[in-house]
């Protein structure tokens, strides 16, 4: 069992201006379901290899329980890692596969045989351990992969986008199980996905990164209903969140958000997050992006006459139809801004039909222009 | 009921069209069969043409070794050989029983000259390879041109430099004269390293993860993985150093430190008995060469893999 802790953690590379990793401060409690996500690129799976040992620590400090790690070597670390193609030894069967760690670290025979079994039975794949991972399917190779990891039982698991290579249906279950071994065996896992939804689903925790550094750190819900900035609020939740430019305006009976082509008034609860952008700011300094879910863009007929909603109404034309089945995104055109809407799957709507739409303006969130930071946590958790 | 019975006539047009057909040229005829292209057709016999071109050496060289005397001094000379003998391999043998040193010095000369340098190759380049492609140290990318630089040289600028060497080493007349030119050579350690650079390096990591030392994953990992390559270093190695008669001419002086190589060249080269040597020569050509055609035929496979494999076609 063992907490990691990240204690500002830098990775230079040679020849490149900007750090790979920048001041990675981060700390991962026992037993955690920890994901990294951000786009390829960002830092996360050098994080991930620094941990590991793979790669050196260029600045800062890397414990894993309780103990300095900088300069332990690999072998030591008692971590295990899954990678993203497999990285089976083609030369040796499963089982030998599997066992090989155990081996190398000279645990007993029949202590070797105990575990290898006891993991392929969990994994299922007790009829494969005579083969080689050349005869195996994607799918299998990726279960003998965890299976190697599993029977080090190490303090931590590390996971570098272990499912990216797997087919969707076979990625989804897959999913399933690393969370039920997960919940089996309470160990730190330190997962590494570009896929916001792998992200959503399994981390008990999740950071977000972009060039380097981290964006956020939250649990899976707050970091959807409460994105710190306009890159996290825009990278996790599929279909995106809508953005919509303009300024934040006070008028007498309170704050608007304005463009050329709409004014729609703010709720009063948000008055005290835009105090500073009141009166007296020049244009320059009161421009926001809105973002809105397209769960949050309604529209039914309900919608449109229920009665709090009625100032908040704006007209778009259909652009395109996404059916899923169990809803259907509309994807509409609001004076050269899309706008993007889930909507009933039933919904009697044409692709260039004029409509009405409901911004719900309870439910927005307001980024600066600039630096994309939110408005309405700001103060709250910074 | 005055039907013609089509059966009948169409199996009569196509006979019709098949004899036709035997009229057209080969290029035409095979592009009718198989539904080839014209153009795809006409590069298969051309490169029929040039595999057949590129076997006459051999077939030369097996036909030649059961010629008699008139015919090898034919002219012009021909291939197929008419009234095969044995002789030249009868006059081989007894030769090289009269001769000072027997022939089996020289056969085991070269047989243990060959297997030492086969070992130490395949051991120097494949660690070389491996420290090339897959660590990380200084002066990396210079030894890497170093060796580079060393492939283009041709073998004979070299021999100079190469004699002072061996010489100041003081290694003349010894089994190392034969086998240390060879030990250091850039085309195995080049080849290797393509090839490891081919097997992913999350192989490594996982095996470091696991606990295996540098060690170890250079030799349960790496070697399975890389026995293509080594097949073809092998080959390379063997050809080069079987039939290497430079360290026999330049480096040894005493008769019973050469190799069969040198004999076998020697035998045209002595004067006194020029053209007796010309038959024995024809049979002694046929010997040497069979040992590298089953090398060859050997680990044909894996060196077209390796190939493949480097970027080196």
């Amino acid at each position: 069992m063992g907490n990691v802790v990240f204690q500002h953690v830098y990775k230079h590379y040679k020849g490149e201006p900007n750090p790979a990793v920048n001041d990675f401060h981060l700390e991962v409690a026992d037993g955690e379901f920890l994901v990294m996500v951000g786009p390829s690129g960002c830092g996360k799976s050098t994080t991930l290899r620094m941990l590991a040992g793979l790669e050196d620590v260029s600045k800062g400090n890397i414990y894993i329980d309780g103990k300095f790690t900088n300069y332990v070597s690999p072998k030591d670390r008692d971590i295990a890692m899954v990678f993203q193609n497999y990285a089976l030894y083609p030369n040796l069967s499963v089982y030998e596969n599997m066992a090989l760690g155990l081996q190398l670290r000279k645990v007993a025979k029949h202590e070797v045989e105990l575990r290898v079994s006891r993991a392929a039975k969990m994994l299922e794949i007790s009829h494969l351990l005579t083969k080689r991972p050349a005869q195996l399917s994607g799918g299998q190779k990726q279960r003998v992969a965890l299976g190697r990891a599993l029977v080090r039982e190490p303090k931590a698991f590390l996971m570098d986008e272990p499912l990216s290579n797997l087919d969707a249906k076979l990625r989804a279950q897959t999913r399933a199980e690393i969370i039920k071994i997960h919940s089996q065996l309470q160990t730190t896992f330190v997962y590494v996905t570009h896929d916001q939804t792998e992200a959503m689903t399994m981390g008990t925790r999740i950071v977000v990164m972009r060039d380097g550094r981290i964006q956020q750190v939250a649990a899976p819900q707050i970091l959807y209903d409460e994105p710190s900035n306009k890159f996290v609020a825009s990278f996790i939740g599929s279909p995106q969140m809508n953005f919509i430019d303009g300024i934040i305006a006070s008028h007498e009976d309170g704050f608007y958000f304005e463009n050329r082509r709409l004014r729609l008034p703010l709720p009063k609860a948000y008055a005290r997050h835009l105090q500073g952008m009141s009166q007296g700011l020049p244009n320059s300094r009161r421009q926001v992006v809105l973002g809105l879910r397209p769960e949050h863009v309604l529209c039914d007929a309900d919608a449109l006459q229920a009665e709090p909603y009625g100032e908040w109404q704006v007209q778009v034309t259909v652009a395109m139809k996404e059916p899923m089945g169990s809803d259907t995104y509309i994807h509409t055109d609001l004076g050269g801004t899309a706008i993007v809407s889930r909507a009933d799957a039933h919904i009697p709507v044409r692709i260039g039909d004029t409509i009405k739409l409901v911004l719900r303006m309870d439910k927005v969130h307001l980024f600066e222009r600039e630096s994309g930071e939110s408005l309405l946590l700001r103060g709250a958790s910074v | 009921m005055t039907q013609l019975p089509p059966p009948k006539l169409s199996q009569l047009s196509r006979t019709l069209e098949l004899f036709r057909s035997f009229q057209k040229p080969l290029f035409l005829r095979l592009s009718k069969l198989k539904r080839v292209s014209i153009s795809k057709s006409l590069l298969i016999v051309c490169f029929i043409g040039l595999a057949f071109f590129m076997l006459l050496p051999i077939i030369f060289l097996f036909n030649n070794a059961f010629k008699p005397m008139n015919e090898l001094f034919l002219f012009p000379p021909t291939i197929w050989v008419k009234e095969p003998t044995m002789r030249n391999f009868e006059q081989l043998f007894l030769h090289a029983g009269a001769a000072v040193v027997p022939f089996t010095r020289y056969l085991f000369n070269s047989v243990f000259v060959v297997f030492l340098s086969l070992v130490v190759v395949i051991l120097v380049s494949t660690m070389a390879g491996y420290v090339l492609s897959k660590h990380r140290f200084h002066f990396k990318g210079l030894i890497l041109s170093m060796i580079m630089l060393s492939l283009m040289f041709a073998p004979e600028t070299v021999a100079i430099p190469r004699y002072l060497i061996v010489s100041s080493l003081g290694i003349t007349n010894t089994y190392l004269a034969h086998i240390l030119p060879f030990i250091a050579s850039p085309v195995a350690v080049f080849l290797m390293k393509q090839f490891i650079d081919q097997i992913p390096d999350a192989l490594i990591e996982a095996a470091k993860l696991d606990g295996a030392n540098d060690l170890y994953i250079f030799t349960r990992i790496m070697i399975p993985l890389a026995a293509p390559a080594v097949a073809t270093i092998s080959i390379i190695t063997f050809q080069a150093v079987y039939l290497d008669i430079e360290g026999s001419t330049l480096y040894t002086t005493k008769e019973t430190m050469k190799t069969i190589g040198f004999y076998v060249s020697s035998l045209t080269i002595n004067l006194q008995n020029s053209v007796a040597g010309q038959s024995m020569a024809a049979a002694a050509a046929l010997l040497m060469f069979i040992p590298n055609l089953i090398m060859f035929l050997l680990f044909q496979r894996k060196m077209i893999q390796t190939m493949l494999h480097s970027g080196v076609k």
